[in-house]
């Protein structure tokens, strides 16, 4: 019984109105849940936890930095997923779901190389190494701006989304190229620190504020996500009447 | 680690490279949000000034 | 017809159209020669200096030149109905796809490997590195085919697909760039050159399984 309210409900998120609305809907929550999970990180990075022994306040940037790397790696994923989701079953909003995860994808790259590099500068007196991990993380980015203009790039939306989508799976090589670039290459950015399932390498009273960080980045990635597919939605169908209706209600 | 440096600068710049990019990514829809219905209302105007 | 003589057809008829333009499947050939050219003009002559980055100036000639030819590998098709005879022959999309990107390698990447000891030379390559720098071209250069094919099927849709093309190009190519560069340094200093060879032999085949396939799904999208 709830399995049919269920396949019925995601049918129904096929339908341009009701995503539309589920979007407008959801997102205040997310962007809400974001800035608790990001006042209550912040203060723990930022006041509550004590001076690292080498680093002194610099490793404080990490609590910016690894959830901004951690989000680029998994928006990527998520967004692999959605790619393929929407080149199997041809979902319209779901084409338009995988494309707007790219911007945010690439904010959050570009936050993770900036904030890298004021981390190294202090730390290793060098503003950028050609590193495997610094190297393949701007890699990234260009996919993910490769992504972008590549769907900017054609008149005919729905086009142009499936054929980024067919880019953004071809990418997702470099994701584990990423990830493991720290174990396959000596480099200088340090190795894995944190591991999902298993010791931790970092001391408790530090990890708190990474948690509370990692969350909110996570929160925020889905909130842009939600009210960049609207509007994306409005602008495509800008023709049809379920956007006139609502127009009207504006009027 | 460089002993006797100033480190204060690069975390607080690294912490606003974080609020500037997250509050641009708030303000990015929300703006187009304001010009895509500006568009589609004047459009509707048009076309309901034209046809009348 | 049956599969194999379509196939060979079209290689045939890839062969022959690029004998006929025969200066303008050299473009990409002097286009190569024109950076190695620039290359000591814009660090300086001393052998020293060159020899150190001959192998990744060698590559990024190689590489820059083979973005030269891409624009046509799809788009006369496209726009004289060829590409959509394809997808209702009885040859597989892939297998059309595959011919048309070996006779590519054929024009564009086989003159590359003949000329490399010449640029090799001209930038004061150790000798004993050129063995190396020829068996990185003849892995290497069908990637950079295969990469480009990808990139020229996807933007085949647009109307300014050049620059696209080349900025789409980049980011997957950049491990092929570093594990070839790696291997002829390695050479040319005296180092095993097997762990970087084969790596680029791995990508080889990643990309020989997985373009084919890309290629011919975006090619299908962009017919519509």
């Amino acid at each position: 019984m709830m399995f049919e309210k269920l396949k019925v409900g995601f049918h129904r998120l096929g339908s341009p109105p009701t995503f539309y609305r589920l979007c407008r809907r959801l997102s205040p929550w997310f962007w809400a849940g974001f800035a608790l999970c990001a006042v209550i990180g912040l203060y723990q990075a930022l006041y509550v936890v004590p001076p690292d022994y080498q680093q002194s306040d610099s490793f404080r940037i990490l609590y910016v930095h690894v959830p901004a790397a951690w989000q680029a790696l998994f928006g990527y994923v998520l967004m692999s997923i959605l790619a393929a989701i929407a080149l199997i079953w041809r979902i319209r909003t779901t084409e338009i779901l995988t494309m707007m995860c790219a911007p945010v994808g690439a904010a959050c790259t570009f936050i993770c190389l900036a904030t890298g590099s004021l981390w190294g500068q202090p730390m290793w007196g060098t503003w950028w190494a050609w590193d495997a991990r610094l190297t393949s993380m701007l890699v990234l980015l260009f996919i993910y701006l490769g992504i972008m203009g590549l769907y900017s790039a054609f008149d005919d939306r729905r086009k142009g989304a499936r054929v980024a989508c067919i880019l953004v799976l071809v990418g997702l090589v470099n994701i584990p190229i990423i990830h493991f670039s720290v174990d396959w290459w000596t480099t200088l950015h340090q190795g894995a620190t944190i591991n999902l399932f298993g010791e931790s390498k970092m001391h408790p009273s530090m990890l708190p504020p990474l948690i509370w960080m990692a969350v909110a980045v996570k929160l925020m990635f889905t909130a842009v996500m939600l009210d960049r597919s609207a509007n994306e939605l409005v602008d495509q169908d800008r023709r049809k009447n379920w956007v006139r209706k609502m127009i009207g209600d504006y009027a | 680690m460089i002993p006797q440096f100033e480190y204060a600068v690069f975390v607080w710049t690294s912490y606003g490279v974080f609020a500037t990019v997250v509050i641009w990514q708030f303000l990015q829809p929300v703006l187009r949000r304001r010009r895509l219905l500006a568009e589609l209302r004047e459009e509707a105007a048009l076309q309901s000034g034209v046809e009348q | 017809m049956s599969v194999g003589s379509t196939l060979l057809a079209l290689l045939l008829r890839d062969l022959r159209l690029a004998v006929r333009h025969g200066g303008e499947s050299l473009m990409p050939l002097i286009f190569l020669f024109a950076v190695i050219i620039l290359v000591p003009l814009g660090v300086g002559p001393g052998p020293n200096l060159l020899a150190a980055i001959a192998p990744g100036m060698i590559w990024v000639a190689a590489l820059l030149s083979s973005l030269l030819a891409l624009e046509n590998l799809f788009r006369p098709d496209l726009e004289d109905g060829t590409l959509e005879q394809w997808c209702l022959t009885s040859a597989p999309v892939t297998a059309l796809v595959v011919t048309r990107l070996f006779s590519h390698w054929l024009i564009t990447g086989v003159p590359v490997i003949l000329v490399a000891p010449l640029a090799a030379e001209m930038l004061y390559l150790p000798d004993r590195a050129l063995g190396t720098l020829l068996l990185s071209l003849v892995i290497g250069t069908p990637i950079l085919t295969l990469v480009g094919g990808l990139a020229a099927a996807l933007t085949l849709g647009t109307n300014r697909g050049s620059v696209l093309l080349s900025i789409l190009v980049f980011p997957l190519i950049v491990p092929v760039l570093i594990f070839a560069t790696s291997a002829v340094s390695a050479a040319a200093d005296g180092f095993e050159t097997g762990a970087n060879l084969g790596l680029l032999a791995a990508l080889l085949v990643l990309a020989l399984t997985l373009v084919p396939l890309a290629v011919s799904a975006a090619l299908r999208l962009n017919i519509e």
